[in-house]
C-alpha cells in the first residue's frame, strides 16, 4: 500500500506518474468508502421495516420517517438528547473558564515555579480517567453538604446522581489548559506592556486585551470539550441511576442491551440521533479540529 | 511531546518598566496569576492528584463501601494473580493493544502519506476518516453490532457476494475478539492520519530537495528524510494509542459484555465489574495499579524502540 501511495512528484516517466496517481486516488477512495459505508448503512436501516430488515439488503422499500418517531416512544431520545446537550454545555463552559485563566497565567504572569506548574499539568494530562475511576466515584460521593452529606462528606450520595457530578469532575481536563497555555504564549508581551501602561488591570488585561486573541483556540477547546461530553459514556454510566438524567450514550447502550429480539430499526434510529449532531459539528468546525489535533499533536 | 518544554519560559515579561512602581506591577501580576491559577489546581488536586494517591493507598485494603476495612497488604494483588477472570482480561487487553496499534499505525501513517501528495478533495477524504472518531463508540459498536448480526447483517451479506459462508461474528470465540479489533482500528485511525498530516507538512522542504539533488529515490527520501523528521511525532502517537487501547470499555460493553464466555473480556470491564457490582473497590484498585504499570511497561518499550530507530 505504501510504495502505491507514493507516487513520483517529479521523478521517473510521466505515464508512471498517472498510473500511480490513479492508483493512489482509487486506494483513498476505497478507504474513504470503508469509513462511510457504516454510517450510511446505519441510516438505511432506521427507514426499514420489520420485514426488510429480517434479510440481508440494501435500500428500504420507503422512507419510513415514523420509525423516529416509534423510537422516540419506546425509549426517552429526546430527554437523553436533552441531558447530553445540557452536559455538553455545562462541561464547556466550565472548561473555558477554568482553564483559560489557568492557561494565561501560565503563559504571561511571572509566577515563581510556572515552569514546574506547566510541568505538573503535563504530568496529569498523562494519566487516564480509567486509572482513577474507582477512587473518584468515592470522592464524589463524599462531596460536602451535598446530596444530603454532612459537612465532613458522610451520610449522603454526594454529587452521585446529580447535574454536579456528571459536569464538574470530568471538566477542565489539563489538556485544555495545556492547549491553551500554548496558544497564549504566542500572543505578543507588549500589548499587555502597553494596556499596563494605560493603567488597565491585571484581570481586564486576561480579558479585553489577551483572551480575544486566541478565539481560535477557545474555538478549539469548545469544539473538542463538546465531542468529549457528548460522546461520554463510562462516567454517567457510573454515577447515574435515574432515567432522568441519562446522556444519549448511555440510553442508547441501555436500548441496545435491553431484550432479546431487539428491533435494528428503532436502535438504528436512535443511533442517527446519537451521531449525527457530531458530524455536522465536525463538518462545519473542521478547521478547527484538525488545528487543534495538529496544535496537540504537533506542539504539544 | 518536549519540544514546548524546551522553549524559554515566558512568564517574566522581557522589558521591565523602568519606573519606580515597576515592583508593584510586577506584585500586582503575580497576584492575580495565583488568583486565575488557583480553579484549576483545586479542581485537578481534587479530581486527578487526590484519586492517584487514593488509588495506591485503596489498593492495600479490603475496601468495599461499608463503615470498616481493613489494611490487607499485598493481598489483593496476590489474589488477582490467581483470577481466571483478570488474568483473561489483561491477556486480551494486552493483545488488542498489541494487534491494533501498529495496524492502526501504519495504515494511519500511509493514509496521511497518500493525503499529503497535494491532492484534490483533500477536505472529503479527511471528513470520510475523521467520521469515525468523532462518533460516540457507544454509537459506533451499535451500528457494527447490527453489521455483525449473523442474520441480516452487512458483514455476512458482503462475505455471500463472494460465495463466502456466513459467519457468526461476535458470537463465535474464535472471531469475537479479532471482531473487535477490526472496528476498534476502523474508528482511530483519524485523529492518527490527522496527526501524521500536519507532521509531514512540517518536514522541511530544503531537506527533501537537496537530497533528492543528491540522487536519493523516493524511497530512500522517506527513509533518510521524512521517517527521522516524524520520530517526536511517531512517538507521541504510540503513547496515546497505548493509552486509549488499554482503556478499550465502551466498545465490548455495548459489543459483546465480554462474551462469549470471557473471550472478550478486557481490563476496564473486569474492573468495573470488581469495583461496581461486586463492590470490591479495594480489589478493583489493585487492578488499575496494575493495569497503570502495564501501560508503563509498554510506554517505555516505546521509547525504547523510538532510541534504537533514532541511533541507526
Amino acid at each position: 500500500m505504501t510504495s502505491a501511495t507514493l507516487p513520483a512528484v517529479r521523478t521517473g516517466k510521466p505515464s508512471s506518474i498517472r498510473v500511480g496517481r490513479i492508483l493512489l486516488y482509487v486506494v483513498l477512495t476505497v478507504g474513504a468508502i470503508l469509513m462511510i459505508t457504516p454510517f450510511v448503512w446505519m441510516l438505511l436501516s432506521a427507514f426499514k421495516s420489520d420485514l426488510e430488515i429480517a434479510k440481508f439488503g440494501w435500500l428500504p422499500g420507503e422512507l419510513r420517517w415514523h420509525n423516529f418517531v416509534e423510537a422516540m416512544r419506546t425509549a426517552p431520545f429526546l430527554r437523553y438528547f436533552r441531558n447530553s446537550l445540557f452536559i455538553a454545555v455545562g462541561e464547556t463552559a466550565f472548561t473555558l473558564a477554568v482553564c483559560t485563566t489557568a492557561g494565561y497565567a501560565l503563559a504571561k504572569l511571572p509566577l515563581r515555579g510556572s515552569k514546574t506548574l506547566l510541568n505538573y499539568f503535563i504530568l496529569l494530562l498523562l494519566v487516564p480517567f480509567q486509572i482513577i475511576l474507582v477512587p473518584l466515584f468515592l470522592i464524589v460521593k463524599s462531596i460536602p453538604l451535598f446530596g444530603g452529606n454532612n459537612i465532613l462528606g458522610q451520610g449522603g450520595i454526594g454529587w452521585l446522581n446529580s447535574w454536579w457530578g456528571l459536569i464538574i469532575p470530568l471538566g477542565a481536563a489539563p489538556l485544555f489548559t495545556f492547549l491553551a497555555r500554548q496558544f497564549y504564549v504566542t500572543v505578543p508581551n507588549e500589548l499587555a506592556q502597553a494596556a499596563r501602561v494605560d493603567g488597565l488591570g491585571e484581570f481586564g488585561i486576561f480579558w479585553r486585551i489577551m483572551t480575544p486573541l486566541i478565539k481560535p483556540a477557545l474555538i478549539t477547546i469548545c469544539v473538542f470539550q463538546i465531542e468529549a461530553a457528548w460522546n461520554g459514556f463510562l462516567w454517567p454510566l457510573m454515577i447515574t441511576t435515574s432515567d432522568s438524567m441519562r446522556p444519549l450514550q448511555l440510553g442508547l447502550a441501555i436500548f441496545s442491551q435491553n431484550s432479546a429480539e431487539i428491533q435494528w430499526p428503532y436502535l438504528m434510529a436512535g443511533t442517527a440521533l446519537a451521531t449525527l449532531p457530531m458530524i455536522v459539528l465536525f463538518v462545519f468546525a473542521q478547521k478547527r479540529f484538525v488545528e487543534g489535533m495538529a496544535n496537540v499533536g504537533i506542539k504539544g | 511531546m518536549s519540544t514546548t518544554l524546551e522553549r524559554p519560559a515566558l512568564a517574566t515579561p522581557r522589558k521591565v518598566a523602568p519606573a519606580k512602581d515597576s515592583r508593584k506591577l510586577i506584585r500586582s501580576q503575580v497576584r492575580a496569576g495565583w488568583v486565575l491559577l488557583s480553579p484549576a489546581l483545586l479542581h485537578s488536586g481534587i479530581f486527578i492528584v487526590i484519586p492517584v494517591v487514593a488509588v495506591l493507598v485503596l489498593s492495600l485494603t479490603d475496601y468495599s463501601f461499608g463503615d470498616t476495612w481493613a489494611w490487607v497488604g499485598f493481598g489483593n494483588y496476590s489474589d488477582l494473580f490467581r483470577d481466571v477472570d483478570f488474568q483473561a482480561s489483561l491477556w486480551h487487553t494486552v493483545l488488542y493493544a498489541l494487534v491494533v496499534i501498529p495496524i492502526s499505525m501504519a495504515i494511519s501513517l500511509a493514509v496521511a502519506i497518500g493525503l499529503n501528495q497535494k491532492i484534490k478533495g483533500l477536505g472529503f477524504f479527511r471528513t470520510a476518516f475523521y467520521i469515525p472518531t468523532v462518533t460516540a463508540t457507544v454509537a459506533v459498536a451499535t451500528i457494527w453490532l447490527w453489521i455483525y448480526n449473523p442474520g441480516s447483517g452487512l458483514a455476512n451479506g458482503f462475505l455471500s457476494l463472494f460465495g463466502f459462508a456466513p459467519n457468526r461474528w461476535l458470537a463465535d470465540p474464535a472471531t469475537a475478539l479479532p471482531s473487535l479489533m477490526v472496528v476498534g482500528i476502523w474508528q482511530g485511525l483519524g485523529t492518527k492520519i490527522i496527526i501524521y498530516l500536519a507532521a509531514l507538512q512540517g518536514v522541511s522542504r530544503d531537506l527533501l530537495e537537496s537530497a533528492e539533488l543528491d540522487g536519493a529515490n523516493r524511497w530512500q527520501k522517506f527513509l533518510n528524510v521524512t521517517w527521522p523528521a516524524i520520530g517526536p511525532v511517531q512517538f507521541f502517537v504510540l503513547i496515546t494509542s497505548i493509552v486509549g487501547t488499554f482503556q478499550v470499555f465502551d466498545l465490548v460493553y455495548v459489543m459483546t459484555q465480554g462474551g462469549p464466555g470471557s473471550e472478550t473480556r478486557v481490563l476496564v470491564m473486569d474492573i468495573y465489574q470488581n469495583a461496581f457490582q461486586d463492590l470490591k473497590l479495594g480489589y478493583a484498585s489493585a487492578e488499575t495499579v496494575i493495569m497503570m504499570v502495564v501501560i508503563a511497561l509498554f510506554i517505555g518499550v516505546g521509547r525504547l524502540i523510538q532510541k534504537a530507530d533514532a541511533n541507526d
